[in-house]
């Protein structure tokens, strides 16, 4: 490749990247609060319900999604404590609202909530009891990271339109940003549990 | 407690709309005798939401009204459903039942809200229907008039796909005609395999040599599932050919001309070319070889008539002007007729395991009717077979060509690169190619780690030939790759890296 033309594609690569940026500084914010002996987690812009995973639901599929939520002591910090719940997604078709049930040993369900209500409910019921944080329930700062993965992949695009290289290319060049999409992790902090 | 609640459920029907199998029920306007909640405590309710309940009593029927107080009693408590039994009594009057059961109490729930419907109809769509088994069939008919049952219907999906290969088929649900009711659709398609001729595949990569640098390939195909348009475009690519180029083409087909099994190409490419030093040099070296060139301006139109859907034969024209390198704008012609026959399989034998076989011979030989300076005959002949089992693949590929008389140089043969002969610089092995190869390989993949073994023989006819081998491992994660490869009996040779993607 010309130096020019090397030149010209890092400078797309490098606006590409800044255009990423604001997108992700932006997306999430997560609070903590203690509800009697838990720890509730709360966010909101997740950004699960949306694009592909809507389209899987509004097909009238449902969804699995992993979530886990790890306190940390400092922000790229080791882990403190850990919860992982799973959580299985359906859309009403005839109430045109998001249903969502958290599995394991004690099923907890809702329904009819938004699209951006279900996927709080989620991170809501990542509880994890006070006395799993230790030292950290004395007034020490800590850190949280909440992680989920879409378990059940929409379908791969239908093929009879042909091999359509372009959007082969795109899905290539922003598998970072799909994977975001179905694979994401945010971390948020500094919180004490007297804030 | 839970039991009973399921068989309230199953019995009655979910949610308010009664189905047509119910018992007639009385008629809007009857006289309400008494509105009950079953199987949840009222004192969860709102006083609001109780009030209404009970003052349906003694008013007229009006199922609107009775709907809308269950649904309100599902926003209020999101945790439940409700369903509505209204029943008619003796007197001419009618009871109001709404029957209330947790979400988190039945499986089919949980896992999808939509198994509280019932299911009014089942919809096939891609194929006919009786191109599936009765018992299959039958299988999904007994879905009709019953609530959803997710794990049937996806249970029914896979079936559905194993007695269909070569169709991909998704399950999805809609509303149905009344409130409470929904359609379940089978949606199949077909997959390219199913096809009598195939598109073009993309040749599209960028890929990294750490002896040649990068190389690059974009095909962006545009069109619909007969006709097709193409434009390419190419980035110093090194990778392919004795030549490096950069240019554009352009390729329209169609699979279709009057039957599926009649299809045409025509491409043009325009391309630059350059040649690096030790081409030149070895081109400097043999006066039997042909001259390099500046720019290639070409013109391929092609028919393909597919014997069977696996076995398709092909035939065309390929015409090229070759602006001379060193007495520019002095050009030559090399045209030639073309003609290859190609087989192409994919077996399913069992879930989870596939094998695909791909072989193909091609014929490439000069005609003085188009005005060709060169005269000479190409063949070319390649096999390559692919067996996946979970997570691991074997990959097994050979191929061997032979020229003769006096090709244009883009038709010499090369090894070397990053799919031959890996570990071996093209450049240093045969810059200028030869017009005979054999080359084979074998790849082991496990999820994405590889190992693979590569031998070969790039030589010039008459002349000494040489074996040669490498071998090497890599990761590829669907369209990236990244290989190490290391030249086999070779001294002083050392690893080449090379990486990109391929789509």
């Amino acid at each position: 490749m010309t130096p020019p033309a090397a030149r010209a594609a890092g400078i797309a690569l490098v606006a590409l990247a800044c255009l990423g940026v604001p997108y992700r500084l932006a997306a999430q914010s997560l609070t903590v609060r203690a509800a009697g002996d838990m720890l509730q987690v709360r966010g909101s812009g997740l950004r699960l319900i949306e694009s592909a995973v809507a389209e899987h639901l509004k097909d009238g599929r449902s969804v699995r999604v992993d979530f886990e939520m790890t306190i940390l002591d400092k922000a790229q910090g080791a882990a403190v404590t850990q919860n992982r719940q799973s959580f299985v997604l359906s859309f009403d078709l005839w109430e045109q609202r998001y249903a969502v049930t958290r599995t394991g040993a004690a099923p907890r369900s809702i329904s009819h909530l938004t699209a951006r209500d279900a996927e709080a409910w989620c991170v809501e019921n990542l509880s994890i009891p006070l006395t799993a944080l230790g030292r950290f329930s004395r007034d020490l700062p800590f850190w949280v990271r909440v992680e989920f993965r879409v378990q059940e992949q929409p379908p791969p695009p239908d093929d009879t339109q042909g091999p359509l290289a372009l959007r082969t290319l795109i899905e290539v060049f922003s598998r970072r940003g799909s994977e975001q999409a179905l694979d994401r992790t945010f971390t948020a902090g500094p919180f004490r549990i007297g804030n | 407690m839970r039991t009973l609640i399921l068989l309230l459920l199953c019995t009655l029907g979910l949610p308010a709309a009664p189905t047509a199998a119910q018992t007639p029920e009385p008629a809007d306007g009857t006289r309400v005798e008494s509105a009950d909640v079953l199987l949840f405590p009222t004192e969860q309710l709102s006083p609001g939401l109780r009030r209404d309940i009970e003052a349906l009593a003694g008013k007229p029927l009006s199922r609107p009204d009775v709907t809308a107080l269950a649904r309100r009693i599902e926003e209020e408590r999101p945790e439940v459903v409700v369903a509505v039994r209204i029943d008619a009594r003796d007197n001419g009057e009618a009871r109001v039942f709404f029957l209330v059961a947790r979400i988190s109490d039945d499986a089919n729930l949980g896992t999808n809200i939509n198994a509280r419907y019932t299911v009014e109809s089942v919809e096939i769509e891609g194929l006919d229907e009786h191109e599936i088994s009765a018992p299959l069939r039958d299988r999904i008919k007994a879905l009709v008039g019953t609530r959803l049952d997710p794990v049937e219907a996806d249970a029914i999906v896979e079936k559905l796909k194993a007695e269909r290969p070569g169709y991909n088929v998704v399950r999805r649900i809609e509303r149905g005609t009344r409130r409470g009711q929904i359609r379940v659709v089978f949606k199949f398609t077909e997959t390219e395999e199913l096809r009598w001729i195939p598109f073009q595949k993309s040749r599209s990569k960028f890929v990294f040599h750490s002896e040649n640098g990068w190389s690059g390939l974009h095909d962006i195909p545009m069109g619909s599932r007969v006709h097709r348009v193409t434009a390419g475009l190419a980035y110093d690519d090194n990778d392919t050919l004795v030549e490096e180029y950069s240019g554009a083409r352009v390729r329209f087909e169609t699979r279709q001309l009057g039957t599926e099994r009649v299809g045409a190409s025509l491409e043009a490419s325009w391309l630059n070319n350059t040649w690096r030093e030790p081409v030149l040099a070895a081109l400097a070296l043999d006066p039997s070889l042909t001259e390099p060139y500046r720019h290639r301006v070409s013109v391929d139109p092609m028919v393909t008539v597919a014997i069977t859907r696996h076995l398709r034969a092909t035939g065309g024209l390929s015409l090229s002007s070759l602006e001379s390198l060193h007495q520019s704008p002095a050009s030559q012609m090399a045209s030639a007729v073309t003609g290859g026959l190609f087989f192409s399989q994919t077996w399913r034998p069992e879930h989870r395991t596939r094998q695909i076989v791909d072989a193909g011979y091609e014929l490439r030989t000069s005609v003085d009717g188009f005005g060709s300076d060169f005269d000479y005959t190409r063949h070319f002949a390649r096999a390559r077979y692919e067996f996946r089992n979970r997570h691991n693949t074997v990959i097994a590929e050979v191929f061997g060509g032979g020229i003769t008389g006096q090709p244009p140089l883009f038709e010499r043969f090369t090894l070397g690169d990053s799919t031959t002969l890996r570990g071996w610089d093209k450049f240093e092995l045969a810059p200028a190619g030869g017009n005979r190869v054999f080359h084979q390989s074998i790849e082991y993949r496990f999820h994405g780690a590889a190992l693979f073994l590569d031998a070969g023989s790039v030589w010039d006819n008459g002349r000494e030939r040489q074996l040669r081998a490498s071998t090497g491992f890599g990761f590829h994660i669907e369209h990236f790759f990244a290989t190490v490869a290391f030249p086999l009996d070779a001294p002083g040779e050392g690893a080449t890296f090379m990486m990109g993607v391929r789509f």
